[in-house]
């Protein structure tokens, strides 16, 4: 009796110690793999190098949609290439979560999009260096979005400019001639559609989360014509939400949705509205408008048989009698720095022709990577609007504007849930404006402080 | 007998292998391999991370970059924020779902037990939306409650005006309710095929017996299923209490938790996943464990309050009666002695 007790709680302790060591064990092999031998991605020439490489290459992508025919065929013509680089795609449903524990373990495969929630002081310990920002930013756009330090560590899928989605058939119908400048003179423009159309004249797409949170981008360079303001300003600004007397700034752009919404110029139960069908509605003219990225303007094409009526203008905000866009870098492409060395030189063979040789920006719709290639058709109507990227963030303080942002919630472009709730605000009347923006300002306020962050 | 002979016999001392080879050893050995692996898996994927989580709420951390202790700073914040336990509250329609929820169960059940025609048919229909994945039943009710959908639809058929029909996920009066009916939907065919399981244990010639007596279906129901049940009915209520105290999957994929139905885990969710405060949901997730172990224990004590039940032969009230009577004969009695 007592004997095999005695063995029983031996196992047990056993098996404690065997698991807990298996679990220490994975921490210990995070050895840093030299990056000394690995190339710059400037000075790899597509078609000449490496042909006899053999590696393995396996892409994580969260466009579960195209991965299996699309993105596949990306991969099937550059084997074409170079027949000894086997490339993968694998596609995964909640890329960012899912990503944000993978990237712990290191071992999740070659290249995938650098998830939104890694800092940029962080992305040397995940991502090995793609070549010094100075010589790549001649080369790529958006450059600066994944660099650290004078070294880049990720490169943009293409970029995104962001304006206002529109179906110029539905404008034109209710007799609107020329494009509202101001968000006053938006609101305006969407009460004539709904008194003279029956679209809808702003569809929020509220139940879909990240369309909501899509109000984010147009805070900085669209309401203020600074591109420094997101990267630079406003981690410095004392009350950045406040209202400003010349309709511009982040509250201009949040103004502009509440007055909608508690105008009633959106669907009618916004928390029932459909992302996928909002797309063919908008390409039927049953939706006038809808505020998201240029990214937007292909898929809407497509979903209908009208692709010529989608538009795209900028957001309605006059800075000054001019009217600026910002433009940002999709995801980011970053290699596993943990992977074997063939592998990472294989992956940043593929990721070269991928940016350079692939079709990919056309059949996407998007900024392309390359700045001497031309801009999309989408943004055709964007002519006398300037387009800025953004300015990258101060050295020493690249991680700062993510810290406060986290600190105090207010989640500009990462959380969703502060841009419903003016929605919500303005649906139920139950909050004005002004508090929403309020308290917004005190959450930013008390994480300036508690980061110790100088306001001017 | 034979047990405790190992205790009584003189010890001799054996050698590991002499051990090993007997009938004690060989029992021991087959114990341990056949626990290894349950063991393992439990430590591995249930007290490991749970130890991590606890480890995890002393620190201001994110998912990946490093990590600073901030000793009971989490647990202070999530008493001091006014989103969490204000989240508590949306529980409370999940709590009285569930009351919904077990009370038609029940009700399903003893008509199954009376006996229905096709009652195969029906126990599966009723038991097949246990079967679907949560996430699955939460966009089946996204269209359900869309407006201009299933919902609307049948109610226009009967008649209804469009302008009459509320807005089920906006309206903030009912978008609460109507996300609790998801999960009374889903989970009632289940509790109605664990309490038919128990019911099933009950000997039918006490129905026989009760109805030669004059008992109608209701009388049968109440004095003869309903005490033989009763420990089923009690541990569907905790669970189904503390399930409503930690719902999730019906308000984050129909509604994400906007309109004023953000349940405690939603806002858990969020502040980890969004804000990427790690520390403070784990510390949340905590809180919310003791909330449920007091609750549990409050719900056992009280049952064992209100359904204590004496024995097999008289009811609690008899067993009540007497004690008193017992209490007041043996008062009597001193009060008496001293007297004297």
């Amino acid at each position: 009796m007592r004997a095999w007790k005695r063995i029983a709680s031996l196992g047990l302790a056993a098996t404690m110690m065997a698991s807990l060591a298996a679990c220490g064990g994975g921490s210990d092999k995070k050895e840093e793999t030299s990056a000394a031998n690995l190339p710059t991605i400037d000075q790899i020439k597509i078609g000449e190098d490496y042909k006899d490489l053999k590696a393995e290459v396996k892409v994580l992508t969260n466009r579960t949609d195209i991965v299996d025919t699309v993105y596949k065929g990306y991969a099937e013509e550059f084997m074409k290439i170079y027949p000894n680089i086997k490339v993968t795609y694998e596609g995964i449903t909640d890329y960012e979560e899912s990503l944000n524990l993978r990237l712990t373990t290191g071992d999740w495969g070659e290249l995938c999009f650098i998830p939104t929630s890694v800092n940029k002081s962080e992305l040397a310990d995940y991502f090995s260096p793609l070549g010094s920002f100075q010589t790549l930013d001649q080369t790529y756009n958006f450059a600066s979005e994944a660099a650290f330090d004078g070294t880049v560590y990720g490169i943009a899928n293409g970029g995104t400019a962001n304006g206002v989605l529109y179906n110029k058939k539905v404008w034109k119908d209710a007799g609107i001639k020329e494009l509202p400048k101001t968000p006053d003179e938006f609101l305006k423009d969407l009460q004539i559609i709904k008194d003279k159309t029956d679209a809808v004249p702003l569809y929020t797409n509220f139940a879909a989360g990240w369309t909501m949170g899509a109000w984010d981008q147009y805070i900085g360079t669209a309401a203020t014509g600074d591109p420094a303001y997101m990267t630079q300003t406003i981690v410095h600004s004392k009350n950045p939400f406040t209202k400003r007397d010349d309709m511009t700034g982040p509250y201009a752009v949040y103004y502009t949705m509440y007055e909608a919404v508690s105008r009633k110029l959106v669907e009618e139960d916004p928390a029932s509205s459909d992302w996928e069908a909002s797309k063919g509605m908008i390409n039927k003219g049953e939706i006038a408008t809808m505020v998201l990225g240029s990214w937007a303007v292909e898929q809407c094409k497509q979903a209908g048989d009208n692709p010529d009526d989608i538009g795209y203008m900028s957001f309605p905000i006059t800075v000054d009698g001019k009217q600026y866009a910002g433009s940002g870098g999709n995801y980011c492409f970053g290699i596993n720095k943990q992977s074997k060395e063939d592998n990472q030189i294989g992956a940043m063979v593929y990721l070269k022709w991928l940016l350079e040789e692939s079709t990919i920006y056309t059949d996407e719709g998007s900024i392309p990577a390359l700045k001497s290639e031309p801009l999309p058709d989408a943004l055709a109507d964007f002519k006398d609007i300037e387009l800025l990227p953004e300015t990258p963030a101060l050295e020493g303080e690249e991680d700062l504007f993510d810290e406060i942002n986290n600190e105090s919630e207010v989640g500009i472009n990462n959380n969703d849930y502060p841009d419903c709730e003016i929605l919500e605000a303005a649906l139920y009347g139950s909050k004005s404006l002004d508090e929403i923006m309020n308290t917004w300002n005190d959450k930013w306020t008390a994480a300036q402080e508690s980061k110790g962050v100088e306001v001017k | 007998m034979n047990e405790n002979e190992a205790y009584v016999r003189p010890k001799k001392k054996r050698s590991f292998s002499e051990w090993f080879k007997s009938g004690d050893g060989q029992r021991a050995t087959v114990i341990i391999v056949f626990l290894f692996i349950p063991l393992l898996l439990l430590l591995l994927f249930t007290y490991i991370p749970f130890l991590k989580m606890v480890q995890f709420s002393f620190y201001d951390m994110k998912y990946i970059g490093g990590k600073t202790f901030v000793g009971l700073k989490n647990y202070i914040e999530v008493f001091q924020r006014s989103d969490c336990f204000k989240s508590l509250f949306v529980s409370v329609y999940y709590m009285l779902g569930a009351i919904v929820q077990l009370a038609l169960a029940l009700f399903f059940a003893s008509l199954m037990v009376f006996g229905v025609q096709g009652s195969g048919v029906f126990k599966a229909a009723m038991f097949f939306p246990y079967l679907i994945c949560g996430i699955a039943v939460g966009f089946i009710f996204k269209f359900f409650y869309a407006r201009g959908f299933v919902l609307d639809s049948l109610l226009q058929m009967i008649g209804m005006n469009i302008e009459n029909i509320p807005m089920w996920l906006q309206d903030q009066k009912i978008n609460n309710i109507s996300l609790a009916a998801t999960s009374v939907w889903r989970y009632t065919g289940q509790n109605m095929i664990l309490f038919l399981g128990a019911m099933m244990s009950v000997d039918s010639e006490l129905y026989e017996a009760a109805s030669l007596d004059g008992a109608n279906r209701w009388h049968q129901f109440l004095y003869i299923i309903l005490p033989s049940i009763k420990s089923i009915v009690v541990l569907n209520i905790i669970l189904s209490i503390s399930g409503s105290l930690s719902a999730f999957e019906p308000p984050y994929v129909i509604t994400n938790g906007t309109m004023g139905t953000g349940t405690y885990f939603v806002i858990m969710n969020r502040l980890a996943h969004e804000n990427q405060k790690v520390g403070l949901a784990c510390a949340m997730a905590i809180v919310l464990l003791v909330i449920i172990i007091l609750c549990t224990i409050a719900q056992k004590l009280f049952f064992a309050y209100a359904f204590d039940d004496g024995t097999d032969d008289e009811s609690k009230a008899a067993v009540r009666k007497r004690k008193k009577a017992a209490k007041v004969a043996l008062k009597a009695q001193q009060g008496g002695g001293s007297t004297v």
